[in-house]
């Protein structure tokens, strides 16, 4: 596990005279945090996810994951994409397992590790099956457990259950905090669902409109040990909270302000 | 307004159709054959050119059967066709996966594409006299560019989400184009690989029309000088039934390839 | 605010290094080509001159073809002939099979008549034509501009046929609606909207056009560029067999060329269809 740092960082798409992304974001992610970022579409959000995974590299200022300046995409930042990206042609298992064969890890290891991601990511008896076989969640879950299987240090999330339909969506949720409180790590998590962001993150940081900056980060995680979210098992109770409902309304309203400056 | 692109027909009506305009299309022919509007031996009716057809299989015309002709003729289409694909497919990859390779190469290949492949045949017979290396050649400069571009264009254009996942895995340059682009590729190439058939079976036959001994289109050739039209015809049938069961085999592994779910 | 000549300097610097890298890339790839093909033919004699020509051999061929004459023509007149061709056998295979290609398009019932003698004479490869031509029509123009009727009609039908097909269903109808007759319906909605599929089918044909000229003036022509490739290759003459090639290449980049500058001024706005085969 490691920290992320966003140090001064500036983005500038298309030359010195393009379009600024990022204007100047600072943001430090503890060891083992999950923050959640949220903000109006186009804001670059997504952009400061690709700075970390190393797509994209900083204008100004600096990224850096424990410490050390990001130098491009790697299995210690695994990624979870919106779209699921995985191979059509390779099965599960083999999608799965690609990220360990590039580490050169040996045979019997690599079956293990494998089986546990599919058993943890509830994949069972799916593993040579192909991914358009798959419903849209199941594919997602794949995704997951190709980011897991790597144990990577950082777990980006862009938008992972974006293209998944309501009730999967939920049960996707549900699933991830499962997942987060047996398996810890640092995540940062991009998402527009508010909901989304306050039910899952410790903290969620809310970024303005283009040029984005962060707004303002809030600590959901003493609000929801003080209220002990975690006593409720199904998310429709803890959405029923008053808590929840104060916080998922701040930053809605916070949020708003920042979609009215755009549209004016 | 009858007909129009919304009304279908039943099978019935489709076939009913076809083989009328089949008929149609048999009968001018015999009727133009058989009136001696146009001479017989310039115009032979189609049974004519079946039994012709049928005689060749048995008796040889030029040296050989119709059936030898074709084996030698299909035989250097198959070289040169998949010489062009071995060497265009991965330069294509390559070409479209470090960009440097891509701006070296692509003038280059720009500037050789617009040479009809049969032109090469003049140094062709230069170089490789009446040896198959001639053939090959020309067929060679007809199926590489189409795999090339196909290559290029699939590993080119593939999903950007896929190549940062795979980069993300840690995945190294080989592996990628290997387990990545090829795959992803795969629709694009076999696409291009019936093109590239297309143009090599059509190059051969050009080649064997000049600077060739044996073959369909040597066959041709010398059936032209001795005004024998009946065989000029069913070589042309031979050629056409070839080339299109070679187009049926590439579409029926075109389709394979979809349902396997390549992209 | 930097001087004047430093800033000089640095604008000549930026225009330099502005210059796509592909363009100085592939600039420099041709300029060590052409070093290392002047080098291996003429000092070095690596490449024997009676199998490739150096770039002298290439230049004496050309001076003679452009003013002396080969193969009982100068070169504009061989190329002149040789465009004709193309120009009159293309329009001509246009002019038949975009027509028949949108029929079949549009209606279903002359698809299904025309497509079984169709799919009988597509297959066979247009160059395979050229000794029933030359058995009909002997070897002067005539039997060319069949030959490369047969080569240009079929990509100009098949193209024609997908242009219509892929309009969508709700366009015709919103013109039938409308009470558009069948004439203006053809020219004004069903043309243009199958336009891209249309000039596709063109490009291809000229291609094939080309293509199968050269081939069918190499089997036996009394003028042409094929004529003088033929020729050059009995004479075994490697620098005129090379100009021959270069002017075969010129000559189809430049007729695809004309074709695109064509088709950008027929489809203001309109996206067009590239697509490479």
């Amino acid at each position: 596990m490691a920290a992320i740092t966003f140090d001064a960082v500036q983005k500038i798409f298309g030359g010195k005279l393009g379009v600024v992304a990022l204007a100047r974001l600072d943001l430090a992610i503890a060891d083992g945090e999950f923050v959640a970022v949220v903000g109006p579409s186009g804001c670059g959000k997504t952009t400061c996810l690709r700075l970390v995974a190393g797509f994209e590299y900083p204008s100004a200022g600096s990224v850096s994951v424990d410490g050390r300046r990001v130098a491009g995409p790697g299995p210690d930042r695994a990624v979870v994409f919106q779209q699921f990206a995985l191979f059509p042609w390779k099965t599960v298992f083999d999608n799965i397992a690609l990220g360990l064969r590039n580490k050169g890890v040996d045979k019997a290891e690599k079956t293990a590790r494998v089986a546990k991601a599919i058993e943890l990511m509830n994949l069972e008896g799916y593993e040579a099956a192909f991914p358009h076989q798959l419903s849209g969640g199941m594919q997602q879950r794949v995704a997951i457990a190709r980011a897991y299987v790597l144990d990577p240090d950082v777990l980006l999330m862009d938008e992972p259950f974006g293209s998944l339909d309501a009730q999967t969506r939920t049960t996707m949720q549900e699933e991830l905090v499962r997942l987060a409180r047996l398996n810890p790590r640092t995540v940062l998590f991009i998402t527009h669902a508010v909901e989304e962001a306050v039910y899952l993150a410790d903290r969620v940081a809310i970024m303005t409109r283009r040029p984005g900056r962060i707004k303002e980060v809030i600590d959901i995680r003493s609000v929801r040990v003080a209220e002990q979210w975690d006593r409720h098992e199904r998310i429709e109770d803890v959405m029923d909270l008053e808590s929840f409902i104060h916080w998922r309304t701040h930053i809605w309203r916070s949020l708003r302000e920042e979609k009215s400056g755009q549209d004016r | 307004m009858t007909g129009g692109p919304d009304q279908r027909l039943t099978r019935l009506e489709v076939a009913a159709y076809g083989i009328a305009g089949l008929l149609l299309f048999l009968g001018i022919w015999s009727a133009l054959s058989w009136s001696g509007a146009v001479p017989r031996q310039f115009l032979p009716t189609p049974y004519d050119v079946a039994s012709r057809f049928v005689q060749l299989l048995s008796t040889p015309f030029a040296g050989a059967t119709l059936q030898q002709h074709l084996a030698s003729s299909v035989m250097r289409f198959a070289y040169g066709f998949l010489l062009g694909a071995a060497v265009g497919i991965p330069l294509g990859l390559l070409m479209g996966w470090y960009r440097a390779l891509d701006e070296i190469v692509s003038p280059v290949f720009d500037a050789l594409r617009f040479i009809a492949p049969i032109a090469w045949v003049a140094f062709a017979a230069l170089w490789f006299g009446t040896g198959i290396g001639g053939p090959i050649l020309i067929i060679f400069a007809g199926a590489f560019p189409p795999c090339v571009i196909n290559a290029y264009r699939g590993a080119r254009f593939v999903s950007r989400p896929l190549i940062e996942a795979a980069q993300m895995l840690g995945t190294g340059n080989a592996r990628i184009i290997l387990e990545v682009l090829l795959p992803a590729s795969t629709a694009s190439i076999v696409a291009g690989l019936r093109v590239s058939a297309g143009l090599g079976w059509q190059s051969l036959i050009g080649a064997e029309l000049i600077v060739a001994s044996t073959g369909v289109g040597f066959m041709m050739v010398q059936a032209q000088l001795n005004i024998s039209t009946a065989t000029v015809m069913s070589a042309m049938a031979a050629i056409g039934l070839v080339g299109l069961g070679i187009d049926v085999a590439l579409r029926s592994l075109e389709a394979a390839v979809r349902r396997r779910g390549f992209a | 605010m930097k001087t004047s000549p430093k800033r000089l300097l640095c604008v000549l610097v930026g225009v330099i290094l502005k210059m796509s890298r592909r363009f100085v890339l592939g600039l420099a790839t041709i300029a060590a080509l052409a070093a290392l093909w002047y080098v291996a033919t003429m000092p070095l004699d690596l490449i024997s001159p009676g199998r490739f020509p150096s770039p002298v051999d290439v230049w004496i061929a050309l001076r003679q073809v452009t003013f002396t004459g080969y193969a009982n023509g100068l070169l504009y007149q061989h190329v002149l002939h040789s465009l004709k061709l193309v120009v009159f056998g293309f329009a001509v295979a246009a002019g038949t099979g975009v027509p028949l290609g949108l029929l079949m398009g549009w209606s279903r019932r002359a698809e299904a008549l025309i497509n079984p003698v169709f799919s009988f004479i597509r297959p066979i490869p247009p160059l395979a034509w050229i000794p029933l031509a030359i058995l009909w029509l002997g070897i002067g123009d005539a039997a060319k501009v069949m030959v490369i009727w047969f080569a240009a009609f079929v990509p100009a039908v098949i193209n024609s046929f997908t242009g219509v097909r892929t309009i969508e269903p709700y366009v015709i109808e919103a013109a039938r609606m409308l009470g558009t007759p069948r004439f203006r319906l053809a020219t004004e909605v069903l043309i243009p909207a199958a336009a891209p599929f249309i000039f596709t089918g063109l490009r291809l044909s000229l291609q094939a056009s080309w293509t199968t000229l050269v081939a069918a003036e190499l089997v036996g022509s009394l003028y042409g560029l094929g004529r003088i490739l033929n020729v050059a290759q009995q004479d075994i003459y490697p620098g005129m067999i090379f100009v021959g090639m270069a002017c075969v290449a010129i000559l189809g980049w430049a007729l695809t060329r004309v074709l695109a500058e064509f088709e950008t001024r027929s489809l203001p706005g309109m996206q067009t269809a590239r697509v490479y085969q």
